[in-house]
């Protein structure tokens, strides 16, 4: 990353006695795809906020192409927002809506040459002969590409985007997320993109930044993310894993599945082993296991298409999901209420303790 | 079972009810109706006669009744009202904006705003007037101290709509302005303004008619010359004929076509609204 174009510096911000934001430190590149991930009210929103000027940080400072941007206000930013509810101007044309930032900010470019870089934009994300309806006259796929056009016609260096996709249904989702990169790729200007699915964030970003409570706790390519997530928090965003709690010591978890030795952990306040939903195995009550197991009762199954998500319930209530991924071969079928016992490879499993930090 | 006697009763109750909001109006426009000059303000109608409107128009023969001494007074009232609905609609508009982050003092700001339509309009009328006298020491005008108190009254109407328009609005769409390089002021013309216009006209109505009629503040503030409902009331410690009824169906009719333009300006406005409403129920 030689060329950063925003950075952020201890970044704090607070609602009354709600820190949204405590400490926030993060740098991007040029023409990078950055995801946002975290559950509600983790922060990534009013992070986003901060970058575009909308919220002003208690402490900490934004720097945009090298400048300190942390007190100028939205206006001068040039940075592009994209909005979950698209924000588009009700009053307004698709074309007027398109041109509003070159007609109204500082462009000081002449009638005819806004209306050749709208059409140009609208022609880029697909909406040519549209340009003359009302924003009400079209739908939300297209409501979106109009919000997406209206900023990138201001030739920003970076786009916010907030849950850009959570409005619209899930086959235009998918559509959207393809389109989104390859606007981005052929622009090349970086998109930070906040959302609150997994699949969304792993799918899209070239670095996905973590957030749980106001603080940035992993940051790292999707890769990186999911194969060796850096907290049982990360772990559970990511909506993949299995989490048992127990106790780590002497280079052994104890959970209840018995101990099982895991040298290998990583730092974390909580003792969790993690296992990845598609790790699982199931077996048979009466094999016998040399690793790692314990007995849960089958509760329903989920078919997904190219897998299936089986569902087990521990004798503490926990419920443990497995899932096989059909290509493997056809699924193996489970009498509901019966008891399976449930195994792994210890190898395959992630363990986070307190006693490795030591 | 229950709406067999509760709907009737509402169709009653709501028959009697337009029937006392217009039984006064009918009876009214009867009566403007009456042969002059001698037919009295009385039933029954002794010829049907359009004598009292052309009699207000300086249209019939000199008689011993004298035409209304209304044309400047009217005049007095329509400007009256225009500058209050201005001022007081462009303060409303600017409170109720600043209204929408919270500040320091912002609920005592509120009660002294609205306090201006709480106090009763004698005392308000009584005091401006003792001001005005005795503490500056300045004359009373209908354009100067009645003007103040009418502000001072519709002020609060125009902040209270403009406060209930802003409360929906959905902010998003100025951020959004921000961020395509727009300036706050020049978003608040291009963006806010359009959208909260059915707001901006109710506060105006509100204004407008409200200060049109004001009574009270205006007896006392108001100095020498007289506005309408001071120059009508005046008339009637006289003699009451016809033509006051007459003037008072061509006034009301006046407001008609006042609310006809509104309910216009409204519809229009309305549509707009209702595509923003739309997009609101996509996010």
């Amino acid at each position: 990353m030689d060329t950063s174009v925003f950075r952020l510096d201890g970044v704090t911000k607070r609602y009354g006695d709600l820190v949204a934001l405590d400490n926030a430190t993060l740098e991007a590149g040029a023409n990078e795809y950055i995801s946002f991930l975290g559950p509600s009210g983790s922060g990534k929103t009013t992070l986003l906020r901060v970058i575009a000027g909308f919220e002003a940080p208690e402490s900490g400072r934004v720097y945009f192409n090298g400048k300190d941007i942390t007190n100028l206000p939205a206006h001068e930013r040039g940075i592009g927002f994209v909005f979950q509810n698209f924000a588009l101007f009700p009053h307004l044309t698709v074309i007027q809506n398109v041109g509003f930032g070159l007609t109204h900010g500082k462009s000081g470019l002449s009638a005819a040459e806004i209306e050749r870089r709208s059409l140009e934009m609208i022609e880029l994300v697909g909406l040519s002969g549209m340009e003359g309806r009302g924003v009400d006259q079209i739908s939300g796929g297209q409501r979106q590409r109009v919000a997406l056009a209206r900023t990138l016609t201001m030739h920003p260096k970076v786009v916010l985007l907030d849950e850009p996709l959570g409005a619209l249904d899930a086959n235009l989702r998918s559509r959207m997320r393809n389109e989104l990169r390859a606007i981005r790729e052929r622009l090349g200007v970086t998109f930070v993109h906040v959302t609150g699915s997994e699949t969304e964030a792993l799918a899209m970003g070239d670095r996905i930044v973590v957030l749980d409570r106001g603080r940035i706790i992993q940051v790292g390519t999707p890769d990186e993310v999911y194969g060796a997530p850096a907290s049982p928090e990360v772990a559970h965003f990511l909506n993949r894993f299995n989490l048992f709690d127990g106790t780590l010591s002497g280079g052994t978890f104890n959970g209840v599945f018995g101990a099982v030795p895991s040298p290998q952990a990583i730092p974390s306040d909580r003792s969790v082993y993690a296992v990845r939903y598609d790790r699982m195995q199931v077996l048979p009550v009466s094999a016998k296991v040399s690793g790692p197991s314990f007995r849960a009762r089958f509760v329903a199954s989920e078919y997904l298409g190219s897998s299936m998500m089986n569902f087990f319930e521990a004798e503490d209530g926990h419920v443990i999901e497995m899932e096989h991924h059909l290509s493997l071969g056809a699924a193996q079928e489970f009498e509901p209420r019966q008891d399976y016992l449930l195994t792994w490879n210890p190898d395959q499993a992630i363990v986070f303790g307190r006693e490795a930090s030591r | 079972m229950e709406s067999r006697i509760l709907k009737p009763t509402l169709a009653i109750y709501v028959a009697l009810f337009i029937l006392f909001l217009y039984g006064p109006f009918v009876v009214l426009t009867i009566i403007s109706f009456q042969q002059g000059p001698e037919g009295g303000p009385q039933f029954p109608i002794i010829e049907w006669s359009t004598y009292w409107y052309r009699h207000i128009f300086g249209l019939t023969p000199p008689s011993r009744i004298a035409p209304l001494p209304f044309g400047e007074a009217l005049l007095r009232s329509l400007v009256l009202a225009l500058m209050t609905m201005v001022v007081s609609t462009v303060l409303g508009v600017m409170s109720a904006q600043a209204f929408r982050r919270k500040f320091k003092g912002s609920g005592v700001v509120f009660y002294l705003i609205v306090l201006g339509m709480m106090v009763p309009g004698v005392l308000t009328g009584l005091g401006t007037s003792l001001l005005a006298n005795n503490v500056i020491g300045i004359e009373r005008h209908w354009y100067t101290t009645a003007f103040a108190t009418h502000v001072a009254y519709t002020f609060p109407f125009a902040f209270l709509v403009m406060l209930a328009i802003l409360n929906r609005f959905d902010a998003s769409v100025e951020e959004a302005a921000w961020s395509l390089g727009v300036d706050p002021w020049t978003t608040f013309r291009k963006v806010t303004f359009p959208l909260i216009f059915p707001g901006v006209l109710s506060a105006m109505l509100f204004a407008f008619t409200l200060s049109l009629d004001e009574f009270p503040r205006t007896l006392f503030a108001s100095g020498r010359d007289q506005t309408l409902p001071l120059a009508i009331y005046g008339t009637f410690s006289v003699e009451i004929h016809p033509n006051i009824f007459a003037f008072g169906v061509l006034t009301t009719l006046f407001s008609f076509a006042l609310l006809s333009v509104y309910g216009i300006l409204m519809a229009m406005s309305v549509r707009r609204a209702k595509k923003m409403a739309m997009q609101e129920d996509i996010a």
